[in-house]
This record gives structure tokens, C-alpha cells and sequence, in this order.
């Protein structure tokens, strides 16, 4: 999968969830729609970062001191 | 005794006094304007004050070129011009040859032409705004490392997501070096590949805030790769940097909540795209399953072992069904029989036979009825009730009824 933000996939998702809900939508297009979206979901989590950060300065020098 | 001088010559002669002071040729007075009265004739008459003192001014129509805005009471400016001395009221006063608005009039004339000019440039058009990216990672923030502002930003932004990465360029925001220092943290905050960049300050003065009225601020804002929000003073305090950056936060704090998502928020709306995401395969699963459940259902039906079922039950029921027509024609034969028996016993000659009566035949059993059949001699069988009798007619005798 191509790089991309949170963002991108959410609409995505909207997109995989528009054609999931359509009438006309074969099995097993549902299934490939689906997994589609289970990866897209699988993406997002990934890409939220959950660790707590510090507040970093930047010194005269470029370089990142804690603040 | 001495000498006694006129009013005039006393006049004159402080007013030559006046005139060769080389200072009240030529001085600039800072004050705040009262009683101002454009004349029709051109001329201004106003009073210049401070706290403590006022001094009559006059502005000629001819000097009028030395005034750029309309001055308003109340208004502090300066003049420049001479000091001289009115002498047929034996009163000094100032003659202006130019007057301009004081300080802060001066920056705000300033900002106004820097930002009409800029904005002819183009560099606030709506066209040049980048969008800020909602869900970031990095956050850059240019701002004093103490005081109010940068607190509120750090603050809230962890408040609202303590995984957003902040880093801060502490700047001079006040003073000669704030212009430099402020364009110094935008490009190092780009050089760390931020997702956003929040440039600001805490309020105060128009002087305090003036750095982001300078034009290469705005330079900077405009040409960083980064979208920019800007976040300087309070919601009424509008600099050239708010019009030049991408966003324009009303304080530092609705920056920091402009810059950085909810964490929560981004939590309900994944579990939510998952939640969804199942319930419509589940539905689509359920509704594949019935269809399926349907066509084998029809399927049965048209297998020749159901036919066979069928037309066994066809038989079944036929067969049924005549036994029970069967049946009840019987039945009804034997309703009738019972009927025509009980008629029939009505009938009977046996019944009137038990009463007593008998019943009298010839001998082949013919019933005679009638005398006029009998013969004297003839041989008669009585039928009884439990036998017969035979006998002979001794006498036939007619009797009328």
C-alpha cells in the first residue's frame, strides 16, 4: 500500500464503506471491499503513534534539548 | 529714574527674544490635541496638551501640506514648527508647518501601508493558504520559551493529544531582534519536517507585537513549505503575520486546538469505521444466507422425490377421500333401510296378528278378504301369531257394515 496519511485513509474508508452498503454490489466484491477496509483500519492503527512525548527545544545549534 | 516702556516695545521685545532663540525656530512638540477648529479660511486653531500643560498651536492654510490625516480631539501628535510670540495679546503660541500622528499612530499608519501593499502583492490571497493537516505528528511552535503563551499551547495540545510530538523554537518576540529570531524558528522548524507550525505571542502593545507587523516575517510565513498558523496576542489584535498565515488563530491557545486533534476523537472514529464495517458484512452475510436458504428451499420442491411425496399424498387423499364417500353412502343406504324397516313394521300383518287378529288365505296363501271369495266347504288357512290353522267354511254370511 502506498504511503498516506490518517487522513487519506478515512476516506478511503468512507468510499470502502459507500460501496460495502451499495445494492448492486456482488459477493464477492463485498469480500474483497471488506478486507479492503479491515487493511485500511489495520493502516490507521498502526500509524497512531501511542507514546506520550516530551515538549523538545531547539537549540542555537539545530539540536533538540528536552523543555 | 528709569526708563518706562510701552506695552508694545515690550512686547516686541520679548518677541525678538523669541525669534532669535535658534531651538523655538525650529522645534518638534509631542502632545495631545484639544479644541482643533478648522477655520473656513484654511487655518487650524488647536490646543497641544499633556498632563500638565497646554500650549496654543496654529497651523496656516499655506503650511497645510505638513498634514497628511484629519486630526481628531484627543489625538497625540507631533508638531513640528516655530515658537513665536502674538504680540498684540502679549501671548506666545505655536506655528505649525508640519504635524504627524505620535508612536503608535505612526506604526498603525505603517501597518496599514505594509498591509494594503502586501495584499496588492497577493500575499494574503485565499488561493496561497495551505490547509492545516488534521491529524499530525509534529508540531512546531515559534514563541518566547516563558510566559503565558507558550504554556497555554503546550497545555492544551497535550491536553488533547499527549502523543503529538511539540517542538518549540524559542524566539525573542519583542524587540529590535524579534523580527530576525522569528524568521530563524520558522525555517528551523521546517528543517524538522513539523506537520504544522504555530508562530505567536501573548498580547500586549501594538510596539509589543510588532514584529510580526515586519514585512519579512510575513516573507517568511508566506514562503515556509509548512502550513503556519499564526496565534499573536488576543482575538481584537490583527497583525500582517495573521493575514499572511495559512490560518489565523484568534489566541495562542484556539492555536493549539486549531493544530492539534482530539486523540479521543480519532479513537471513536476508527472503532466506529470498524464497527461499520462489520455490521454491514454481517448484513450482507445474513442476506447472501437467506437467498441461498430460498434457492434450496425452491430447489426441494421441484426434486422428483418431492414430486414423488407429493403425488403420494395426492394418492393418499384421493384414496381417502373415496373410502369416506364410500362410507357415507352406506350409511346413508343404511338410514334408509332403518327407515323403510320401521315403515315397514308399521305394516306388518305378523304385528296385527299378535294383537289377536288373524289373517285368513286360501291355500295358496292368498290373503282373502272379501266372503263373497268363500266358499261353503272351502278349506282356509288362519294365520296366527305363532301358527297356522287350517278349517272349513260351515257358513258364508254377508254382513253389511
Amino acid at each position: 500500500m502506498k504511503k498516506q496519511t490518517l487522513e487519506e485513509a478515512f476516506a478511503q474508508l468512507e468510499t470502502v464503506i459507500a460501496k460495502l452498503e451499495a445494492e448492486d454490489i456482488s459477493l464477492e466484491e463485498s469480500f474483497r471491499v471488506y478486507s479492503e477496509g479491515m487493511e485500511l483500519l489495520q493502516f490507521c492503527n498502526a500509524s497512531i503513534d501511542t507514546v506520550e512525548k516530551k515538549v523538545l527545544k531547539l537549540n542555537e545549534n539545530g539540536e533538540l534539548d528536552e523543555f | 529714574m528709569k526708563n518706562i516702556y510701552s506695552v508694545t516695545q515690550v512686547n516686541s521685545y520679548i518677541g525678538n527674544m523669541f525669534a532669535q532663540d535658534f531651538m523655538l525656530q525650529a522645534i518638534q512638540v509631542r502632545g495631545e490635541v484639544s479644541n482643533c477648529k478648522y477655520h473656513s479660511s484654511g487655518h487650524i486653531y488647536f490646543t497641544l496638551k499633556d498632563e500638565k500643560a497646554a500650549i496654543a498651536c496654529v497651523m496656516f492654510a499655506r503650511s497645510r501640506g505638513g498634514l497628511a490625516f484629519r486630526m481628531q480631539e484627543g489625538q497625540q501628535v507631533v508638531v513640528q514648527g516655530s515658537i513665536e510670540v502674538y504680540e498684540r495679546d502679549g501671548r506666545y503660541q505655536m506655528y505649525a508647518r508640519a504635524i504627524t500622528p505620535d508612536g503608535v499612530g505612526l506604526l498603525y499608519e505603517k501597518f496599514e501601508r505594509l498591509k494594503s501593499e502586501l495584499s496588492e502583492l497577493g500575499m494574503f490571497a485565499e488561493q496561497y493558504k495551505r490547509p492545516i493537516p488534521k491529524y499530525i505528528q509534529k508540531l512546531g511552535v515559534v514563541t518566547a520559551p516563558t510566559g503565558a503563551a507558550v504554556r497555554d499551547i503546550i497545555q492544551i495540545a497535550s491536553r488533547r493529544n499527549p502523543y503529538v510530538q511539540i517542538i518549540l523554537y524559542p524566539a525573542l518576540v519583542q524587540g529590535e531582534q524579534a523580527a530576525p529570531s522569528i524568521i530563524k524558528g520558522i525555517h528551523a522548524l521546517a528543517g524538522q519536517k513539523v506537520d504544522v507550525i504555530i508562530a505567536g505571542r501573548g498580547g500586549g502593545s501594538i510596539e509589543d507585537l510588532w514584529a510580526f507587523n515586519e514585512r519579512e516575517v510575513a516573507q517568511a510565513i508566506f514562503d515556509c513549505p509548512i502550513p503556519i498558523i499564526s496565534a499573536v496576542g488576543h482575538e481584537t489584535d490583527w497583525t500582517i503575520a495573521d493575514f499572511a498565515a495559512d490560518l489565523r488563530a484568534p489566541t495562542p491557545s484556539a492555536a493549539a486546538e486549531l493544530a492539534v486533534y482530539e486523540f479521543s476523537g480519532l479513537e471513536e472514529k476508527m472503532e466506529e469505521y470498524a464497527a461499520a464495517l462489520h455490521r454491514i458484512m454481517m448484513q450482507r452475510c445474513s442476506a447472501y444466507h437467506r437467498d441461498v436458504e430460498k434457492a434450496a428451499a425452491l430447489l426441494r420442491a421441484a426434486s422428483p422425490m418431492a414430486r414423488l411425496k407429493q403425488n403420494r399424498m395426492y394418492l393418499l387423499r384421493m384414496e381417502e377421500n373415496l373410502q369416506a364417500a364410500m362410507k357415507e353412502s352406506l350409511l346413508r343406504r343404511r338410514h334408509l333401510l332403518q327407515l323403510y324397516a320401521e315403515r315397514l313394521k308399521g305394516l306388518s300383518p305378523l304385528d296385527k296378528l299378535s294383537q289377536g287378529f288373524s289373517s285368513v288365505t286360501d291355500v295358496d296363501n292368498k290373503v282373502i278378504a272379501d266372503v263373497d271369495r268363500v266358499e261353503r266347504g272351502q278349506l282356509l288357512v288362519i294365520h296366527m301369531k305363532n301358527g297356522v290353522v287350517k278349517a272349513r267354511a260351515e257358513q258364508v254370511e254377508r254382513v253389511i257394515r
